[in-house]
């Protein structure tokens, strides 16, 4: 059944969250390994040959999908000599399928910076798609090791529960400053800005992926004074150099929020990575 | 009469089609009017960034991934006569894809001006099938490619970070480096230290330009290229791959050139920051037997030592050292120093600036800065790490 023939299912995913998750269906039967690290911009990811050994041995790929990875992840599969994981083979998990994606552009251009064509990527960051997510790797692990369903059903199950108990709280804990402006660094904080109300204004970046120019940091100065704006939230790896000036010239507060698992030492699962920007939003509003 | 009956039959027949379209646009406006409504509702339920969705997320067509890449260059060289060029070195136009559940293929097309001539020429560089599901860890590939012989001529001159290849890799092979028209194989080697070792073995021919050391060859005499590829996680920061090359062909005299070579790279690239800030260390070197008889093999050697370090998200300051021998010729040698800076907008565009000194055993010294320009659209595949 797996390509170890030890029983257990080896699964490769592109970031830790989707490892995380994999880990949760998959309790014992899985052996997960995650290409990207928590702190890493998953944009920009070297495909090193070790990476290329993990995939030629793995019998499940779950990638974020909608052009996220393609910087990193078809020299990978392509060298992987592995046709299970391939795009269209029995172990290849796109996680993004079913997912209510956000801003699907209608055109498409390189001019206006690094834009997605099928949708905004970073869908893991609203809680409610977590659990499609999970949905879509049950599937894919019952139908390789159909066996062990009522184990990865029953962690399903488990898995909502927790997520579902949790949003309550979150979505409550975020209630009061429901409709907040704030500003990002990256256009990359979407679906957490609709699950827990908040209002992303405007980016430090002029456009996805160009570095923050004088013209639009000065912009962003003068809307947040206009408007009252306090919060700047930036990724972990991006430095907070820009940031830090804005906030210096407006009273504002940078947050580092986490994109992914293990950004942190104390975010070790899914439901962390949401507890701690929970909390450190908290902590900034009040 | 005629004519009124055929009228008469035209004005029944549109009179029935009519009152069919009426009847169907009753019936259409009501279904329009209740799915408008609908689209209202959901509209005003939805959230507001909800946008159409597109399914599935796969490619939504079936074409291949087409890109061209330029390549504009000025050159200021203080030898000769015409001490300035500025030219378009090269336009690249690749299409590539998958083929089928097993297969992917590539094809590069090069438009080029030759300087001596001043013509522009077309070439087909590359254009291969390579495996994408062979057992027992194996990749085949068949057509035109670049071999795998060390780490820099497996490159486009593109993704190479300084504007020129390096000498020993021009003065031995061409100023682009080797192609061959053949089969390769490579095999992940499995290691009790699980480290990655990758055994590439070619064989075919030289691709239709001769170079300094092989040729295409008339009789049954085939090049063959052999690579042991090995790679080290150092830390999550930093990698080292250690290669061995070696290589046996045909050359212009009738007889056979063999070159061994030996490749190292460093590479240092903090995670967290892993676009702000990066190092690289890469050396080769080449010994090459040439025999130019049955009685003289002429025995030379050349290598390059590169370092680059990125000191901000997009610029980069490089150094190089070259030395060189000429594989039919032992008593000329050449060496150079080269200093690169490279300013990198956006993963499409690289602007760079090289200034080179060449000191030469057999000619005269001379200094070159050249100005590059590199812009590319489309889909380009991913390079290799």
């Amino acid at each position: 059944m797996s390509s170890s023939g030890l029983g257990q299912l080896k699964v490769v995913t592109t970031l830790p969250d989707l490892e995380s998750i994999a880990k949760l269906i998959g309790g014992g039967q899985v052996d997960v390994f995650s290409i990207a690290t928590g702190f890493q911009n998953p944009h920009f990811v070297d495909p090193k040959p070790s990476y290329i050994l993990k995939l030629s041995r793995a019998d499940v790929f779950v990638t974020v999908g909608l052009d996220l990875e393609i910087g990193w992840v078809p020299p990978l599969l392509n060298s992987a000599r592995n046709s299970r994981i391939l795009k269209g083979g029995e172990g290849y998990i796109d996680a993004s399928v079913n997912v209510p994606l956000l801003q699907v552009p209608t055109s498409a251009s390189r001019a206006q910076g690094d834009i997605h064509i099928y949708g905004n990527p970073h869908y893991w960051l609203d809680p409610m798609n977590g659990k499609i997510i999970a949905g879509n790797i049950l599937e894919m692990f019952v139908r390789l090791d159909p066996d062990h369903r009522s184990i990865y059903e029953s962690n399903l199950k488990k898995f909502d529960e927790t997520l579902d108990a949790k949003i309550k709280v979150w979505t409550a804990q975020m209630l009061p400053f429901k409709g907040t402006k704030i500003i990002a660094y990256h256009n990359e904080w979407p679906y957490f800005e609709q699950r827990f109300g908040l209002q992303i204004v405007d980016f430090l970046e002029p456009k996805p992926g160009i570095p923050p120019t004088p013209s639009q940091l000065l912009k962003v100065i003068n809307e947040m004074k206009r408007d009252q704006i306090k919060i700047i939230i930036v990724s972990p790896y991006f430095t907070t150099e820009s940031a830090d000036l804005v906030a210096r010239n407006t009273g504002g507060k940078v947050v580092t929020l986490a994109t992914s698992v293990a950004a942190d030492e104390q975010i070790k699962t899914y439901f962390d990575l949401f507890d701690y920007n929970i909390s450190q939003l908290l902590q900034a509003l009040r | 009469m005629k004519l009124f009956r055929i009228i008469s039959i035209l004005f029944f027949v549109l009179c029935l089609v009519g009152s069919d379209a009426i009847a169907q646009t009753d019936s259409t406006a009501v279904a329009d009017s209740l799915l408008l409504r609908q689209l209202q509702r959901s509209m005003q339920q939805a959230p507001s960034l909800i946008q159409p969705q597109l399914a599935p997320r796969a490619a939504l067509s079936m074409n291949p991934d087409v890109s061209a890449i330029g390549d504009f260059r000025s050159s200021y060289t203080s030898l000769g006569k015409r001490k300035i060029e500025t030219y378009l070195n090269e336009l690249e136009f690749q299409v590539a894809s998958v083929v089928d559940p097993y297969a992917r293929a590539e094809f590069l097309f090069s438009f080029g001006k030759d300087l001596n001539t001043g013509e522009l020429g077309i070439e087909l560089e590359v254009a291969t099938l390579t495996s994408l599901s062979l057992p027992y860890q194996l990749q085949l590939t068949l057509g035109k490619f670049k071999p795998v012989f060390g780490k820099v001529n497996i490159l486009h001159p593109h993704y190479f970070s300084f504007i020129d290849f390096p000498k020993v890799i021009n003065n031995y092979f061409d100023s682009e480096g080797m192609f061959m028209e053949g089969a390769s194989v490579s095999w992940l080697v499995p290691n009790p230290y699980d480290f990655y070792q990758e055994l590439t073995f070619e064989v075919g021919r030289v691709g239709s330009e001769p170079n300094a050391s092989l040729v295409p060859g008339e009789d049954n005499q085939l090049l063959y290229v052999g690579h042991l590829k090995n790679f080290f996680d150092l830390s999550q920061n930093s990698t080292l791959e250690i290669g061995f090359s070696g290589l046996n062909g045909p050359n212009r005299l009738g007889f056979s050139t063999s070159v061994g070579g030996i490749d190292l790279t460093y590479k240092w690239k903090p995670l967290r920051y892993n676009v702000l800030k990066s190092f690289t260390w890469q050396s080769e070197l080449l010994f090459a037997d040439m025999r130019l008889s049955d009685m003289e093999i002429v025995r030379t050697y050349g290598g390059f030592s590169l370092v680059e370090y990125q000191f901000e998200r997009r610029w980069f300051l490089g150094a190089r050292y070259d030395f060189s021998g000429f594989p039919e010729d032992g008593s000329r040698k050449e060496q150079a120093a080269s200093l690169l800076l490279r300013f990198q907008p956006t993963e499409f565009q690289i602007l760079a600036l090289e200034y080179q000194y060449t000191n030469r055993n057999y000619d005269r010294n001379f200094s070159q800065v050249v100005l590059r320009a590199i812009f590319g659209i489309g889909t380009h595949a991913a390079h290799k790490y």
